[in-house]
């Protein structure tokens, strides 16, 4: 008993108590990278609280300020159709569901858009924070939002759907909060119309965002002129633009400019000037069909967007009913509408359209004052934009960005690190412009014909989409849309001298006379990213990174196509068939040099044996892509040295160069006989290569192409526990079904418009952002296997009998 | 008695508190029952380990049983754990350590009544 009594000094009381707050304490604080560990375990408020049940009942009755009263079904895939009496309601609701499913994927993405990461993530993001102010992503939200809500329409829709997302947080409390916030520490704020007007920046930014302007600067100087068009064509040879060839242009309104002497237009870059990464792979498919060439007569739209490969998923399925719309398809968490889809009366899809609207201006400060810059002989001063970016755990850092009349500077001899082009850089870009692209969506939704269809896109000024169109009445039309600059011969394609007026973006192009084509005689319209038009298009333009494969593949099957059907469309979207295996392949083996066999017999045999499809479990699509890759790059790294970014000519000319098979040697060879006989050598060298890489594969990881290749469907936040790799799919960027690394099909949809709506659709997640519900990622598998959901298209009644609804929710004003 | 009263009322008050309050109310609940149930340390930190550690793995359970372990086998690959049931025993052995502690110092710094 004594021994007890002494045992409970206080004293051991107090250094306990103060043990156990002091482990509290450090559970209940984020160290580094990792989240508060007491406070994201706790079964009740933390993590946990994201296990959604299974069984989940959806169903509720709401009270929303709503002006009358309103539904939302549920599908079995918990699509929500929302019913609603107007406008005002319809978005509200729209907003509310997107938040309520997919809200931190709005947040983080609207941050990323406008440079707000670090605030978040601290300063391991300021770099790339940085880098989106300094391109004006802000500077041309804001002009757009000035736009959107000069627009009634526009301005009443944001508003609405702003609103509806403000109810949604203004409900939730800690213990709702999605996953991602607790495990990064931060927690949702109101949205704003303005992280609207980000998010489709951020779209803008990711369709017209590369560049290879400053690497065809250095490059025009580094080759001689005729190897440099050699390599660089404007139009590949054999182009199938996207307007059938023979399309009848109207005459231009405008005169076309004459381009200023070479010496004005353009300045001249060293190699050491230079260090920038090229990025490509943001290519998409989408064609329609006439009802003359399909088996049951009506007209057949398909279309698959190539985008990140993401969790939660850029798009949302959704179906819209208000008075005089009946909208299906996916929308963008973040933006009201639906982006890409079809109504009762028409259906359209969209791929990216790759003319060039953004140019890059060399800038030549003036030396005795560093706030101004010349221009036409004059000084003209910088305007200023400061950018304050918050930093978690840190003070805020102030950028000051310099404005000038091309726009902002983003590349500067003081920021070589920003930049790697260690020039002052002012950025032209249509993106700056305050254009109002939802405006087009708001009208391609209530769509009822062509003309309103056309209407409709007249506003879709930037990022430029070919936009292919079909109808019930059979009607089949492609766009090649954006709003475009007059521009002189090669205006933009290299970097422009800052200087001189002459070099200045003229009037605009009238939008009407973008190339277009309406029910083409050949019966089919396609496009996959190739050149919009053939020569005769009366207007200059540039390509910012124009591809052909999946173009030629694509006209190819659909001039073979007379009675299409809706699976024949299936196949068609996940067509691995390589065209350019098709066109490479037996020219390598044909000039490969037998004694490099040593070891790569089988390999040989195997890629004889091969039909040229990428399939995902074949080994021969292993060896072609790896050799083809080893090839290509030894090929261009040798004749080109230390080339910026990387711009090497493209694959299917670099295809094209190894066809020549040039078999007279010892004459004075041509430039392309000269590459022809580069290219020849390399193959044996590059084989050498692929043998070695291909016998460690073996012992490594295997050689399925799939394993190799590892399409990845990432979580935003690059957690490869909410992540899917290694997907067992075929293709690459050169087949139609594009399926590369971190980038694919991010919506396959095929649309039937006959007396039905018959329409099938799949990406690659689920309707939930939630890694804790079953509806996060449930999809994936059937887009990896080519399959596809029956799109349940309700009619526009406020009572519904579809037996696929599985939830409802009633609204109440 | 003490004991099963002690592990008992651990673990109904904090579930009780976890609802209005964060999540380190249950550390307060451990140290306030203990400071007033009388019973020797060990034991206290005993049945604030087991009141606590009943407590979140009854919940854990609960969550997880109807989540057919979506999340938890989730939040296990995050944290590098083989299974989702390591990631309930993290839960449950945090939970019970904080628990644990609290009714220790609660049962040596207790007033005196007697």
């Amino acid at each position: 008993m004594i021994r007890h009594t002494q045992r409970r000094s206080p004293v051991w009381g107090w250094v306990l108590l103060i043990l156990a707050t002091m482990l509290v304490y450090i559970l209940n604080k984020p160290v580094g990278s990792l989240p508060a560990i007491g406070k994201l375990l706790d079964p009740v408020n933390g993590c946990w609280a994201s296990a959604e049940p299974v069984n989940k009942d959806f169903s509720a009755d709401l009270k929303f300020p709503v002006t009358q009263n309103a539904k939302v079904w549920f599908d079995k895939r918990m699509v929500p159709h929302i019913h609603a009496e107007n406008d005002h309601d319809l978005y509200f609701l729209e907003g509310y569901i997107h938040a309520y499913f997919r809200l931190w994927q709005m947040d983080m993405e609207t941050r990323a858009a406008g440079g707000r990461v670090s605030e978040v993530i601290g300063e391991k993001a300021l770099a790339y924070d940085r880098k989106q102010r300094r391109k004006g992503m802000v500077f041309g939200a804001e002009n757009s939002l000035k736009a959107m809500e000069d627009d009634p329409r526009t301005k009443a829709m944001m508003d609405a759907y702003t609103e509806g997302i403000n109810k949604y947080i203004a409900s939730l409390n800690y213990r709702e909060y999605p996953l991602e916030y607790k495990l990064i520490g931060f927690v949702p704020e109101p949205w704003t119309n303005m992280k609207t007007a980000l998010l489709l920046k951020y779209m803008a930014d990711d369709l017209t965002g590369s560049t290879d302007d400053m690497a065809l600067t250095y490059l025009r100087d580094y080759l001689p002129k005729e190897e440099f068009d050699l390599l660089y064509p404007k139009r590949i040879d054999g182009a199938t633009p996207v307007m059938p060839s023979g399309t009848v242009f109207d005459k231009p309104t405008l005169a076309i400019p004459a381009a200023p002497p070479d010496s004005i237009a353009f300045p001249h870059f060293k190699p050491a000037d230079f260090g920038e990464k090229r990025e490509d792979g943001k290519g998409s498919n989408n064609w329609a069909i006439s009802g003359s060439r399909t088996a049951s007569g009506a007209a057949i739209l398909c279309n698959d967007p190539h985008l990140g490969l993401n969790l939660p998923s850029l798009w949302y399925e959704v179906q819209l009913q208000a008075p005089g719309m009946n909208v299906y398809g996916a929308s963008l968490p973040g933006a009201p509408g639906v982006i890409i889809g079809f109504n009762d009366s028409l259906t359209w899809g969209m791929t990216n359209n790759y003319r060039d609207v953004k140019d890059f201006y060399l800038i030549k400060p003036v030396e005795s004052d560093k706030n101004k810059y010349w221009f036409a002989g004059k000084q003209l001063d910088f305007s200023k934009r400061i950018e304050r970016i918050g930093v978690k755990g840190q003070p805020d850092v102030i950028d000051t960005i310099d404005y000038t009349i091309h726009g902002p500077v983003t590349y500067e001899t003081q920021n070589a690190k920003d930049g790697n082009l260690r020039k002052p850089l002012a950025m032209c870009w249509m993106g700056h412009k305050g254009t109002n692209e939802l405006l087009a969506v708001y009208m391609l939704n209530r769509a009822k014909d062509y003309n309103q269809f056309v209407d409709a896109i007249m506003n879709f000024q930037c990022p430029a989409q070919n936009m292919a169109y079909a109808d019930r009445a059979g009607n089949i039309a492609i766009w090649g849309q954006g709003q475009f600059v007059n521009e002189w011969k090669d205006q933009g394609r290299f970097v422009m001298n800052g200087t001189d007026s002459a070099t200045l973006w003229k009037e605009l192009i009238p939008m009407r006379e973008n190339p277009h084509v309406l029910n083409p005689a050949q019966g089919y319209v396609s496009s996959a990213n190739q050149v919009t038009t053939d020569s005769t298009y009366p207007y200059n333009y540039t390509n910012s990174g124009w591809v052909n494969l999946r173009a030629w593949r694509i006209n190819q099957l659909l001039n073979g196509m007379q009675k299409a059907t809706i699976e024949d469309m299936f196949k068609m979207q996940n067509d691995t068939y390589s065209d350019l295996a098709a066109g490479s392949l037996p020219v390598m083996l044909k000039v490969i040099y037998k004694p490099n066999f040593v070891g790569g017999d089988k390999y040989i045999e195997t890629l004889k044996k091969w039909d040229y499809r990428l399939g995902a479990e074949s080994e021969a699509a292993t060896i072609f892509q790896v050799w083809w890759e080893l090839l290509y790059r030894d090929t261009w790294k040798d004749r080109m040295g230390n080339v910026p970014g990387q711009v090497w000519p493209l694959q299917e000319r670099t295809m094209q160069l190894l066809q020549l098979n040039v078999t007279a040697i010892g004459n004075v060879m041509t430039p392309e006989q000269k590459i022809n006989a580069i290219l020849c050598t390399k193959v044996s060298q590059s084989f050498a290569e692929t043998v070695d890489s291909i016998n460690k594969l073996e012992k490594t990881i295997g050689t399925d192409w799939y394993k190799v290749k590892n399409t990845t469907v990432q979580h935003l936040a690059k957690l490869p526990a909410f992540s899917f790799d290694h997907l067992k799919i075929g293709g690459w960027g050169n087949t139609i079904n594009a399926a590369k690394g971190d980038h694919g099909p991010s919506w396959r949809m095929v649309v039937q418009m006959g007396k039905e709506i018959e329409a099938y659709g799949v990406y690659p997640g689920g309707q939930s952002g939630n890694p804790g519900s079953k509806y996060y990622a449930d999809f994936l598998h059937q887009w990896v296997d080519g399959k596809y959901n029956k799109l349940d298209f309700l009619p526009n009644t406020d009572k519904q009998n579809d037996t696929a609804i599985k939830y409802v929710w009633t609204v109440h004003g | 008695m003490r004991f099963f009263l002690s592990v008992i009322l651990i673990a109904l008050l904090s579930a009780a508190a976890e609802y209005f309050f964060p999540w380190w109310a249950v550390a307060v609940v451990a140290f306030v029952v203990s400071a007033f149930i009388r019973q020797k340390p060990g034991k206290s930190f005993l049945a604030g380990f087991s009141g606590i550690g009943m407590f979140w793995l009854t919940a854990c359970l609960v969550h997880d049983s109807a989540n057919g372990h979506i999340l938890s086998a989730r939040m296990a690959a995050l944290f590098h754990l083989p299974n989702y049931v390591l990631f309930i025993v993290v839960t449950v052995f945090v939970g019970g350590l904080v628990g644990g502690l609290s009714a220790w110092a609660g049962a040596l710094i207790r007033p005196k009544t007697d």
